[in-house]
């Protein structure tokens, strides 16, 4: 992608967004932001019966980078498994949005991602914790 | 040191009084009343390379400071021709008034203000409040990329003595009747950090700054509506910290681009004569092997 098609690309993302709105009982729902920066976006995910992302949602305020690139990442991670989100790097998103581009702003870049990723830790972590206590509560009754 | 064009006829209606250059800033009313002026190019030049494409202006051109002005080789700006095919793509002569204008309190519109002054351009304005104004003003802007007749411009050698080398700034330390303006973030001043929070912290080697330099940060220069302060809280901001007009002063930020907004306010609005921009700046400077650096 050379820098005039990268541009396209991220304007295409940044004035139709995808997947922009809240999400319902999402089992992940984080907001992130930059500090300093006006960046503010939210990431919103609900994973079916098969452990993958079947909605992906965001929503938030920020640079033309930081919309585009949250906008991308809803469609990039549909449909991955947690912890292929959290295996995601951000070295490959920068490329894929146009590292020529986007390389002086990595934050911006990255924050949709950087978001989700947590979020998504954080639905892992729950998970598994309630499967811990799952057996225990069994004994108990 | 090359004068900008001095004349009235770009004044804006409500530009404050008192600025030693006014005729170099317009207001957005001026620029609305001059979008069909032959003798008027309109550039955007912003930080965010993004946004001319999402509406800009109409009739404005595009300056991406990435590739419109940096020699793609060398560490340098682009040489005399290269200046030339710019000016000649947009169709802009030698005695046409450039308006330039962008986002975040016209960082690099005035950072292309310095460098077309550099090159020779005399008939440069900036547009007071840059993109930020426009917009809160509610004012038209569109997607249509203009096209121009390209023309026959022709650019002398650019005049460098508004431009200073390390070798410049080596022989100013310590001493008396120079002023060295260090514009970064306080963190970056300090050494905290190397670039801008959110930016990626790469560029130097070491974190500081050069001995002697005050830390006046470029933006506060500006209003939180972006146009510029008044000339009493300018003088003020750098009075205040021994950066006056008897003084050769550089200016310094990160590559040259914070502090060629500070080349502007010292040079156009307050009327200082000696001032230079250090393009070089701490990319260079904290990466040069024993370059004296001051970190607290």
């Amino acid at each position: 992608m050379d820098r005039q098609e990268a541009i396209e690309f991220l304007l295409d993302h940044y004035e139709n967004p995808r997947n922009y709105g809240p999400l319902e009982e999402a089992d992940v729902s984080l907001k992130g932001g930059n500090p300093g920066c006006a960046d503010v976006i939210t990431m919103y995910g609900r994973f079916d019966e098969q452990g993958r992302l079947a909605q992906v949602q965001w929503e938030g305020e920020g640079c033309t980078i930081s919309r585009a690139a949250a906008s991308y990442v809803t469609e990039l991670t549909r449909g991955m498994t947690a912890e292929e989100i959290e295996n995601l790097s951000f070295e490959d998103l920068i490329e894929d949005l146009g590292r020529e581009v986007v390389m002086t702003r990595p934050t911006c870049a990255t924050l949709a991602l950087g978001t989700l990723k947590r979020g998504v830790h954080e639905y892992r972590m729950r998970k598994l914790s309630q499967q811990d206590d799952a057996p225990q509560q069994a004994q108990e009754q | 040191m090359p004068e900008t064009e001095a004349t009235t006829a770009g004044q804006g209606q409500s530009t404050p009084a008192g600025y030693a250059h006014p005729e170099v800033l317009v207001e957005t009313d001026w620029v609305a009343e001059h979008l069909n002026d032959p003798n008027v190019r309109i550039i955007e030049a912003d930080e965010d390379v993004l946004l001319y494409e999402t509406g800009h202006i109409p009739g404005a051109v595009k300056l991406d400071w990435h590739v419109d002005v940096q020699d793609p080789v060398t560490r340098d700006f682009v040489d005399r021709e290269g200046f030339e095919r710019l000016m000649r793509r947009w169709g802009i002569r030698n005695d046409t008034t450039v308006v330039l204008y962008g986002d975040r309190n016209n960082w690099y519109a005035c950072y292309s203000f310095w460098l077309f002054t550099m090159y020779g351009h005399k008939h440069l304005k900036i547009m007071n409040g840059g993109r930020q104004k426009w917009e809160a003003e509610g004012r038209p802007l569109t997607k249509e990329v203009p096209h121009y007749e390209p023309s026959d411009y022709q650019a002398p050698e650019p005049d460098e003595s508004i431009r200073a080398f390390r070798e410049d700034v080596l022989a100013t330390l310590h001493k008396p009747g120079y002023g060295l303006v260090d514009v970064r973030s306080p963190q970056e001043y300090t050494g905290e950090l190397i670039h801008m929070v959110n930016y990626p912290q790469e560029g130097a080697q070491r974190g500081g700054h050069i001995p002697g330099a005050k830390n006046i940060p470029w933006s506060t220069a500006a209003n939180p509506d972006g146009t510029f302060k008044s000339v009493e809280e300018l003088r003020k901001l750098y009075g205040e910290q021994g950066i006056t007009p008897d003084k050769d002063v550089i200016t310094y930020c990160r590559i040259g681009e914070r502090s060629a907004h500070t080349w502007f306010v010292l040079t156009q609005l307050l009327g200082y004569p000696r001032v230079r921009n250090y393009d070089g700046s701490w990319t260079e400077w904290g990466n040069m092997v024993r370059a004296p650096i001051e970190k607290p």
